[in-house]
């Protein structure tokens, strides 16, 4: 239950955020905007090109909602006041962290169709299967983004160490669904490269285990 | 329940703030720190709530190291402090609830309507805190703390932004809080308001807790 709160109450938050969402979904759509420009007016690989640009664009804005999540927690305390509630601390991870998985998930809706038609791709047959990467690439991003927004609060350059620490360490995990859209969009299916879904799994898993076992440390020791 | 902080020393970068600082609170009393500004009040006030580590010394809840049993200890303190501690986005009644239902209050709402009508504020449940006042701020910081109807009271200059009435009706808690066998320690420069009941004063100087009174 204590996660289910925590993440009604970041919604909720972010909802009541009108200029936060504005400039969260200008910026996204920009950056899908300047990329089709860029890559355009004639795409030698419009599916490579398309999965690239979203995959980017998804990643780049996403730490925009990180760093937002991590104002809305220190702005006048409310995220002290949340740990002296006792509650427990993985649960409150798992609220956050579900709170930035839904807020990403909101902005693939938003970009997907974008980056469809600037890039003039896709079908709708491959669309549960494209949800399906989107939902594997995002729990890793939520998982490892929230952990690392954890470490970075309450220091002056945190945008800056959030994006050392995540893009780095989410390699893995861009590539393995730029391959996956690329894949879709292209041939309609993940056979050539259904080895990526593996290696998206087990970074999925190590960023929510790695939170199991250190959020709690992190969360104390930022004092 | 009793409070124990023993040869607490903390220091930022490298100034010493707390040297050898001990300080016990017993159930049933109300306690005044008093001190000048920079005198390390704030930080032995945030220590003793757990939101702040010390380097050194010992910190126990009836004779346990309160680290060892972080979540009951913090369930078992009340602390506003000089940060309002609350989500301006929120109303002040989401706010009381979503601290209350996580600290396992089962009627959280109700007893937070309760507790800001007390302090003047039912007009204002359902109104996001951004353009609050000072004052109304820090009325919603101290339902906060008091909510839970916590064992062990830690008040960081509470009066700070009250009005006559705001610090009746504080004064008129601490001592229902007292009457429950709850013990508050108050953290205060201010001589202007005076805190009822109370038991002992001390102050701090030099990074140590002398007791005055």
């Amino acid at each position: 239950m204590t996660a289910l709160r925590v993440l009604a109450k970041d919604l909720k938050l972010h909802a009541r955020d009108a200029r936060f969402l504005a400039t969260l979904s200008l910026f996204s759509l920009s950056l899908v905007l300047i990329l089709s420009v860029a890559f355009g007016p004639l795409f030698r690989d419009p599916a490579r090109e398309a999965s690239a640009t979203l995959w980017a664009a998804l990643f780049f804005a996403g730490v925009l909602g990180l760093t937002r999540a991590l104002d809305l927690e220190s702005e006048s305390g409310g995220g002290e006041a949340l740990r002296l509630t006792g509650a427990d601390p993985f649960s409150v991870y798992a609220g956050k962290a579900m709170a930035n998985l839904l807020l990403m998930g909101a902005l693939w809706v938003l970009l997907l169709p974008c980056a469809s038609v600037f890039f003039d791709i896709g079908s709708l047959r491959v669309f549960p299967a494209l949800a399906g990467v989107a939902v594997l690439a995002l729990i890793g991003y939520a998982a490892w983004g929230t952990l690392f927004a954890a470490l970075a609060r309450g220091l002056k350059a945190r945008e800056l160490l959030l994006s050392i620490l995540l893009f780095p360490t989410l390699l893995p995990l861009w590539i393995g669904a730029v391959k996956l859209t690329h894949s879709l969009w292209a041939e309609g299916s993940i056979d050539a490269v259904r080895d990526w879904v593996k290696v998206m799994v087990v970074v999925d898993v190590l960023g929510i285990a790695l939170a199991a076992w250190l959020y709690e440390t992190i969360q104390e020791a930022g004092e | 329940m009793t409070l124990a902080a023993r040869d607490i020393e903390k220091r930022f970068d490298h100034r010493v703030v707390l040297r050898k600082a001990s300080l016990e609170l017993y159930p049933g009393e109300i306690l005044l720190l008093r001190g000048p500004n920079g005198s390390g009040k704030t930080t032995l006030a945030r220590i003793l709530a757990t939101t702040l580590a010390a380097d050194a010394g010992s910190l126990t809840l009836d004779g346990r190291p309160v680290r060892q049993i972080l979540g009951d200890s913090r369930r078992a303190i009340g602390f506003s402090g000089h940060r309002p501690l609350l989500y301006l986005g929120l109303t002040p009644i989401e706010n009381l609830e979503f601290f209350g239902r996580l600290a396992g209050i089962s009627d959280a709402r109700a007893r937070a309507a309760r507790l800001l009508a007390r302090f003047g504020l039912e007009e204002f449940l359902g109104h996001p805190m951004e353009h609050f006042s000072r004052g109304m701020l820090q009325r919603v910081a101290l339902s906060r703390a008091l909510l839970p109807e916590p064992r062990v009271l830690i008040l960081d200059e509470p009066y700070a932004g009250l009005d006559d009435q705001g610090s009746e009706t504080l004064n008129a808690l601490l001592l229902e809080a007292r009457g429950r066998g709850a013990t508050a320690l108050i953290v205060s420069h201010d001589r202007e308001h005076m805190v009822p009941g109370l038991t002992r004063t001390c102050a701090l100087r030099d990074g140590a807790v002398e007791v005055s009174a």
